[in-house]
C-alpha cells in the first residue's frame, strides 16, 4: 500500500519534471500565414490576409498542388505604404471583394523558387491574371515589383518579398476604369472623369480588349486630376459629366495622348526619353526611381507622377497619374 | 483562514483548483478574487507572435467566486466559478471592417472537485500526505468560441472537462511546504485532452503565508494556430504551457484574510505570453 502511494508520488513528479523537458516535434517551417503574423515587416500584409479571408488558407497545405505549396510574392510594409495603407484600419478604404482578389494576385499553386525566375517568364496566378517577370539592372522584378528577397522556406510553400503590391484587375482597360468609377476598386469613387472622357470620346471600343486587338500602355489621370485641369483651363470640371463641356476633338486628341500601343509595359520596362502616344506629341518619360516614371506631356509645364503604378489589365498595363497629359 | 487562502490562490491563478492543504470537517472558506492580465505577444509554433493578431493586446479581467468544504477529515468538495471580460485593442476601423468587436465577457466554466487524503504519514516531526482529486467543470455561460477571429478575445474553451489528480504534499514541523501533483484532463468536442502538473513550495505559519509555484498544461493532441489543419476554430489547438508565480497571504482576524499573487506564462504553444495580477479576500469558517 504504502509501496504503491510513493509510486504514484514518484510518478507525479516525473511527469512535472517532463514539463521543462518536454519538446513537441516541432514543424521545421512556419506556415505561409505564420510567417507574415510572426514577422513585424508582414504586419500589413497579416492585416490585408486577415481582412481579405486568406489567413486560414495560407495556414494549410494547398489542396490543388501535389506538393501541398503555395508561392507568394508577399508585398513587405513599405510596399503597402507606397499606395497609402499605414495601418491595417486603411483597408478600409478597399472594396472587400477587391482586396481579396488582390492577394490572390500574389499567390500561385505550387513551389516557384527563385532560381526559376528568369527574365521574360510568365507565371499565373490563382486569380487567373498571369504575372511576368522582368530584369533590369541586376534586379529581378514581377510585373512592377521588385524581388527584394526569395526562397523564405514555409511549411506549405515558398514565399519572395516584393516592394510593391502586385495589381490585376482580371478585366479590360475600359471595365477596369469602370470597375474603379462604380466603388469595386476604392469605396470612393475614382477615374471617373476618365471614364466619362473615353465615353464621350468614343473610345471604348478602341481601349476594350477583342480577338487580336493590341495591347497598351495607359496613363490614367485621377479624378483630382482632371478637376486640377479644369482650375487650370478655367472651365469648371466638378462633376464627371462636366467634361462634355469640352468640345469632343479636344476631349479625344487629349485623352489619345495617354495611350501608347507597345503591348503594356510596366515601370521597370519603361526607359528615360520620349515615348510616342496614339494621339498628339512625344511625351516625355523621366528617369526609374525606386519603381516610379514620372511622365510630361508635350503641352504640360509639369510632369505628372504615378499615384498607383503599374496595374495588369487583360489588355494592357495602366498606371494611375496624378496630373492631365496634354498635347 | 489559511484554508481558505489556498484554495483561493489555486484557482484564481489558473493553478490546479486543488492546493495540497485538507480543511478539516466541517471547516471551509469562500474567496473572491479580482484577476487582471495582459499579453501582447503570443506562443506561436514555431515562432512568436509580437503583438496579438487583430487585437495587438488583450486584457483579460476576471472576477471568480470559489468555496469549499470540509466533510469529513479526509474529504473535501472544492468549487469555482469566474466571471470574464476579455478586452482588445483593435482600431475601430479594423473592427468595422471584420464585424468585430474589442470585448468579450460573461460567466465562464463551473467546476466542481473532491479531494480525498487517503494517507498520511509521519516522518519524525514531519508529514507526508498523499491526495486524490477529480471533478469536472462545464460552461456554464452561454459564451462563444466560434466567431472565427473574434473568437481570440473567447473566455474559454467551451469544453466540458473530466479531471483526475494525484498530489503529495511534504511538510516540516515548521511550516515549509513541498506539494506536487500531476493529473488528466479528457475535454469533450474537439478540445484536445491534457497533462497537468504543478509543483508548489512555501511556507504556511500563522501570521503569514507564502509560496512559489510552477505549473504546466501540454494538451495530447491539437493543430497549431495558423498550422496545418488550423481552421479558424481555436478550442481544437494544442495549448501548452508553463507558467510560475508567487502568492502571498496575511489573515486580517474574524476569519478575513487577504492575498495577492503574480504569474507570468514562461513558454507555450498557441496561447498569449501573458503576466497576471491577483487579489482575494477570503472568509473562513
Amino acid at each position: 500500500m504504502l509501496i504503491n502511494k510513493l509510486f504514484t508520488a514518484a510518478m507525479a513528479a516525473c511527469l512535472l519534471i517532463g514539463f521543462s523537458s518536454c519538446e513537441k516535434d516541432e514543424m521545421a517551417n512556419p506556415s505561409i500565414a505564420s510567417i507574415a503574423v510572426t514577422n513585424s515587416d508582414f504586419s500589413l500584409l497579416e492585416g490585408a490576409a486577415v481582412q481579405g479571408g486568406v489567413a486560414v488558407t495560407l495556414s494549410n497545405p494547398n489542396p490543388n498542388d501535389l506538393s501541398g505549396s503555395f508561392a507568394v510574392f508577399a508585398p513587405n510594409n513599405a510596399a503597402f505604404g507606397r499606395l497609402g495603407f499605414t495601418t491595417e484600419a486603411d483597408f478600409g478604404v478597399l472594396d472587400p471583394n477587391f482586396l481579396t482578389n488582390a492577394l490572390l494576385y500574389h499567390v500561385s499553386d505550387g513551389d516557384f523558387t527563385g532560381s526559376s525566375i528568369m527574365e521574360g517568364m510568365v507565371s499565373g496566378s490563382l486569380l487567373g491574371s498571369n504575372r511576368r517577370f522582368i530584369s533590369r539592372d541586376g534586379a529581378r522584378y514581377i510585373n512592377g515589383s521588385r524581388i527584394l528577397a526569395t526562397d523564405v522556406q514555409a511549411e506549405n510553400g515558398t514565399v519572395h518579398v516584393i516592394d510593391k503590391l502586385l495589381l490585376a484587375t482580371g478585366v479590360d482597360i475600359v471595365q477596369s476604369a469602370i470597375a474603379l468609377a462604380n466603388s469595386q476598386v476604392f469605396r470612393t469613387p475614382e477615374l471617373s472623369f476618365l471614364v466619362e472622357a473615353v465615353v464621350y470620346a468614343e473610345l471604348v471600343d478602341a481601349l476594350s480588349a477583342s480577338d487580336g486587338s493590341a495591347s497598351f500602355t495607359v496613363f490614367a489621370p485621377s479624378d483630382a486630376a482632371f478637376r486640377q485641369l479644369g482650375q487650370d483651363l478655367g472651365v469648371s470640371l466638378e462633376q464627371p459629366e462636366d467634361i462634355r463641356k469640352l468640345p469632343k476633338e479636344t476631349v479625344t486628341a487629349v485623352l489619345l495622348n495617354h495611350v501608347i500601343a507597345d503591348g503594356g509595359q510596366f515601370t521597370p520596362e519603361m526607359s528615360e526619353g520620349t515615348v510616342s502616344p496614339l494621339g498628339g506629341n512625344p511625351l516625355s518619360i523621366g528617369a526609374f526611381n525606386n519603381g516610379v516614371l514620372t511622365v510630361q506631356g508635350n503641352g504640360n509645364s509639369q510632369t505628372a507622377n504615378m499615384l498607383i503604378p503599374d496595374v495588369q489589365t487583360t489588355n494592357g498595363v495602366v498606371h494611375l497619374i496624378d496630373r492631365v497629359l496634354l498635347p | 483562514m489559511l484554508l481558505a487562502f489556498l484554495l483561493w490562490s489555486a484557482a484564481a491563478s489558473a493553478q490546479s483548483l486543488l492546493g495540497g492543504f485538507m480543511n478539516g470537517k466541517g471547516k471551509g472558506s469562500v474567496a473572491l478574487s479580482y484577476t487582471a492580465e495582459s499579453y501582447d505577444n503570443v506562443f506561436l509554433v514555431p515562432n512568436d507572435a509580437e503583438g496579438v493578431p487583430v487585437f495587438n493586446e488583450v486584457e483579460v479581467n476576471s472576477v471568480s467566486l470559489f468555496g469549499t468544504y470540509g466533510i469529513s477529515d479526509r474529504l473535501d468538495i472544492v468549487g469555482a466559478l469566474p466571471y470574464i471580460s476579455a478586452t482588445g485593442n483593435a482600431s475601430q476601423g479594423v473592427l468595422d471592417e471584420l464585424g468585430f468587436e474589442n470585448e468579450r465577457s460573461g460567466i465562464q466554466d463551473l467546476s466542481v472537485f473532491v479531494r480525498y487524503n487517503p494517507l498520511s504519514l509521519d516522518i519524525g516531526e514531519h508529514s507526508l500526505n498523499f491526495m486524490l482529486g477529480g471533478g469536472l467543470s462545464t460552461p456554464l455561460g452561454a459564451y462563444e468560441v466560434d466567431e472565427g477571429l473574434q473568437s481570440i478575445l473567447a473566455i474559454g474553451n467551451r469544453a466540458t472537462s473530466l479531471n483526475g489528480l494525484a498530489m503529495a504534499q511534504f511538510r516540516t514541523a515548521s511550516g515549509l511546504f513541498l506539494t506536487t501533483q500531476a493529473g488528466y484532463s479528457l475535454r469533450n468536442g474537439e478540445v484536445p485532452n491534457a497533462v497537468l502538473g504543478e509543483i508548489k513550495a512555501g511556507y504556511a505559519g500563522a501570521h503569514f503565508y507564502v509560496d512559489a509555484w510552477y505549473a504546466g498544461q501540454i494538451s495530447t493532441s491539437g493543430v497549431n494556430i495558423l498550422g496545418e489543419g488550423f481552421t479558424g476554430f481555436f478550442p481544437a489547438t494544442d495549448v501548452s504551457f508553463s507558467r510560475a508565480g508567487i502568492t502571498l497571504f496575511a489573515p486580517l482576524g474574524g476569519g478575513f484574510g487577504l492575498s495577492a499573487s503574480a504569474s507570468r506564462y514562461l513558454d507555450g504553444r498557441n496561447v498569449g505570453e501573458s503576466t497576471g495580477f491577483s487579489g482575494a479576500v477570503t472568509y473562513s469558517f
